[in-house]
This record gives C-alpha cells, sequence and structure tokens, in this order.
C-alpha cells in the first residue's frame, strides 16, 4: 500500500491491463461463425496450436457479463481514490500557511513538554528528599 | 607477520560475503571530541574572518569556485585538518548533474511536460496543468477533471469494442485516444505529488503536535498526583506526630511506670506502619 496517489495511479493501470484482458480474452475464446452459405470452419487437427480456443456459449457470456462488471468496479474504485486524495480543497498557499503555523505551534509545545519535563524533575528530586528524609532516628 | 595478513584477508572476504555493505571509513571521524572542535573552528573561523578576507590555504580550485558559497554559508569551512574534512558534507554538485554508474543524475527533476512527449495531445488546457500555476488557479478542479477522464477511459474502451467488432483495421486511432488520456491521467497524477507531499507533512506535524502535547499532559497529571501525594503525607505525618505526642501523653499516664523508651518504640513502629500504609 503506497500513499493515495500512488494506489490511484496503479489503479490506473490496472484499469488498462483489464482492457487488454477483456480483449484477449475475447479474441481468444470467442465462437466461429460462418458469414456465407460456402464458408465452413476448418477444424485444426486436436495436437496443432488452436487459434481460438471457444467456450461455450453461457460460459462466454457470462465471463463478458463478468469482465464488464470487473471493469465498472475498478472505474468506481478510481473515483472513490479521486475523491479521498489529500488536501484537495487546500491551495500551496493554505499549505504554507498551514505549515508555518504548526511549525510554531510545534516550537511552543516543545517548550511546555520541556518544562513540563523540568517541573517533573524537581518534584521527583522533592520527593526523593521526603523518603530519605523518611527514616528512623 | 603472517596474523594481520591472514586478520585482513578474512576482513575482506566479509566485506565481500557481507548482506549490507559497510558503512564507509570516515564514520570514526565523528567522535563527541572531533565534533567539539569543529564547532570551536566554525566560531573562530566566524569571529576572525568576518570580513571577507579569506586567507584559508586551500588547493585554489575547490577555494575559487566555492568562495560565494563560502560568504554565504559561513558554516563552511576550508582548509581543515585532515581528520575534520569528512566532518562536514561536500558541496552539492556545481553544474547540478552528476553520473553514478554510468546513468547522468541531476539534482532539479521537473516533470517532463506532456506535449514534449511529442504526440500526446493535453486534455486540459496546459496553463491549468501548471504545477506553479496552481497558486494562482484555486479553483482547477483536479478531481473533477481526473473523474471525467476516467469515465471517457471506459467510454472510449467501449468505442474500441465496438470498432473491433466492426472493422479491427480502424482501431489504431482509438487505441491511440485511450493512450493519451492513459497519459493525461498520469500526468495529471504526478503534478499532484508536490501537493501531496506538502500534505502528509502537514498531517506528520500535526500527529507530532498531539502526541506532544499529550506527552506533556500526562507528565503535568503525574506530577500533580505526586504533589497531592506529598501534601497529603505532610498532613499526616503532622496528624501521627500530634496523635503520638498525645498516646505517649496517656501510655505515661496510664502505665504509670515511666518506661517511655519502649513506649516510644511501639509508638514509632505504629507511626512507620500506618505511613506505610498511607503510601501504599
Amino acid at each position: 500500500m503506497g500513499d493515495r496517489l500512488t494506489q490511484l495511479q496503479d489503479a490506473v493501470d490496472e484499469l488498462a491491463q483489464q482492457f487488454v484482458a477483456c480483449i484477449h480474452y475475447v479474441h481468444r475464446h470467442h465462437n466461429l461463425e460462418t458469414l456465407g452459405p460456402n464458408d465452413e470452419i476448418r477444424v485444426l487437427p486436436k495436437d496443432a496450436e488452436q487459434e481460438v480456443d471457444s467456450h461455450p456459449a453461457e460460459a462466454f457470456k457470462a465471463a463478458q457479463v463478468e469482465l464488464a462488471q470487473d471493469l465498472i468496479t475498478k472505474e468506481q474504485q478510481i473515483e472513490y481514490l479521486i475523491s479521498i486524495l489529500p488536501g484537495l480543497d487546500n491551495s500551496e498557499r493554505d499549505q504554507e500557511r498551514n505549515i508555518k503555523e504548526l511549525e510554531d505551534e510545534l516550537k511552543l509545545a516543545e517548550a511546555q513538554h520541556q518544562q513540563a519535563i523540568q517541573e517533573k524533575k524537581d518534584i521527583m528530586s522533592n520527593l526523593d528528599e521526603v523518603i530519605r528524609s523518611i527514616r528512623r532516628p | 607477520m603472517a596474523d594481520p595478513n591472514e586478520a585482513q584477508e578474512i576482513q575482506d572476504m566479509d566485506q565481500i560475503t557481507s548482506t549490507w555493505p559497510r558503512p564507509p571509513p570516515f564514520y570514526k571521524d565523528f567522535t563527541a571530541d572531533n565534533l567539539a572542535r569543529l564547532a570551536d573552528l566554525k566560531r573562530e573561523r566566524a569571529e576572525t574572518s568576518n570580513p571577507p578576507s579569506n586567507p584559508s590555504t586551500t588547493d585554489p580550485t575547490t577555494n575559487n569556485k566555492n568562495q560565494d558559497d563560502d560568504a554565504l554559508l559561513s558554516q563552511r569551512l576550508t582548509g581543515l585538518p585532515p581528520n575534520l574534512r569528512n566532518l562536514q558534507p561536500p558541496l552539492p554538485p556545481d553544474e547540478g548533474a552528476w553520473r553514478i554508474f554510468g546513468d547522468p543524475y541531476r539534482l532539479v527533476q521537473p516533470l517532463p511536460k506532456l506535449e514534449e512527449g511529442g504526440e500526446i495531445r493535453p486534455v486540459v488546457a496546459s496553463g491549468g496543468l501548471l504545477v506553479d500555476g496552481e497558486r494562482d488557479d484555486k479553483h482547477f478542479d483536479r478531481a473533477t477533471v481526473l473523474k471525467r477522464i476516467a469515465k471517457s477511459l471506459l467510454l472510449n474502451f467501449l468505442e474500441l469494442v465496438g470498432i473491433l467488432g466492426q472493422n479491427a483495421m480502424d482501431a489504431a486511432e482509438k487505441v491511440k485516444d485511450i493512450r493519451d488520456l492513459f497519459y493525461n491521467f498520469h500526468h495529471l497524477i504526478n503534478e499532484y505529488r508536490p501537493h501531496q507531499a506538502r500534505e502528509s507533512l502537514i498531517a506528520t506535524m500535526q500527529a507530532q503536535l498531539d502526541r506532544l502535547r499529550a506527552e506533556t499532559t500526562a507528565i503535568r497529571d503525574g506530577k500533580e498526583k505526586v504533589e497531592r501525594m506529598l501534601e497529603g503525607l505532610g498532613s499526616l505525618k503532622i496528624d501521627q506526630e500530634d496523635a503520638a505526642a498525645a498516646a505517649a501523653v496517656a501510655t505515661t499516664a496510664a502505665t504509670d511506670k515511666g518506661a517511655t523508651g519502649r513506649g516510644m518504640g511501639e509508638l514509632e513502629d505504629e507511626m512507620w506502619g500506618s505511613l506505610v500504609d498511607s503510601a501504599v
């Protein structure tokens, strides 16, 4: 899983592959028809490489439907990925301002953090003292 | 003499067979002493050569070229002793280009324009596509354009299948259309990458800020807890002392034997026990 842009690009590439796969499937597994009364379907010997590996009509139809559905699904995935691209509403200037603000806030928070750590150290030493002072005379 | 040679050989073998390359040999120069010395030298140099008379004695080739840079980044020192030389990173290549294993690389890698590829037709007018133009063209709606291209891709594929069914010879034009659409899509996405990078930076900074704040409040909470406990302990101690005094009076009065020493001892144990209880 990459970032969203990469996911989107991958999805688009997959769509392209699906295009090719669809055409390849139809090209490879369609049935053979005669176009005129004088045509006849030549039957190649079994062991020779078949030009077309015809699937039964129902299977071919079902596969076509499935491929089409997959195409639509992929396209919808792409649209979804587009709609969740990060920061579509922010312009570059917004982003710059945002970054500057965050930088300042970070500095402030860091200072507070250090201060808190110092306070914690003080109280720890305080506690240490108290614990050490509790002893039997 | 045989032993060191053998050791050397073994080390060489290690270097050849180890999965990861060893760290470069100069990592040993990064000692605390050396770093401190470099900082000292930098401070010295900044003080002495603030007027840009740079009398440092180094080989003239680098010095002449980098003198301007040196004036700009006064941090960069020339003429360092050899053991400090590796502590400051080398300058980026002057021409902005270099070769590694025969392949050229450049410092700036501008996104190639769609038109430069030659036959790719841009779908969107290139003015709206420019990343730099984004500043002015805030309302360029990338998402809508991308969605339109995605839909166009499907439609064009449908047309392509239709054409293939009618006359496969005419399909080349349609294939070209689809190819152009894909190129355009990828180009638009790649243009968006700097935007996403900034967006990721914002997200990371926000996360860091939240984490830091949470940590600070957690520390403060802990501190307050300890403070309260200490206060509680203080008041408890006083109570105990009062009670002890009262008890001591009571015991001495009750027993009438004057075994104060023993009585105090017991009291102390009691006190200690209750103190420990309250502390837990």
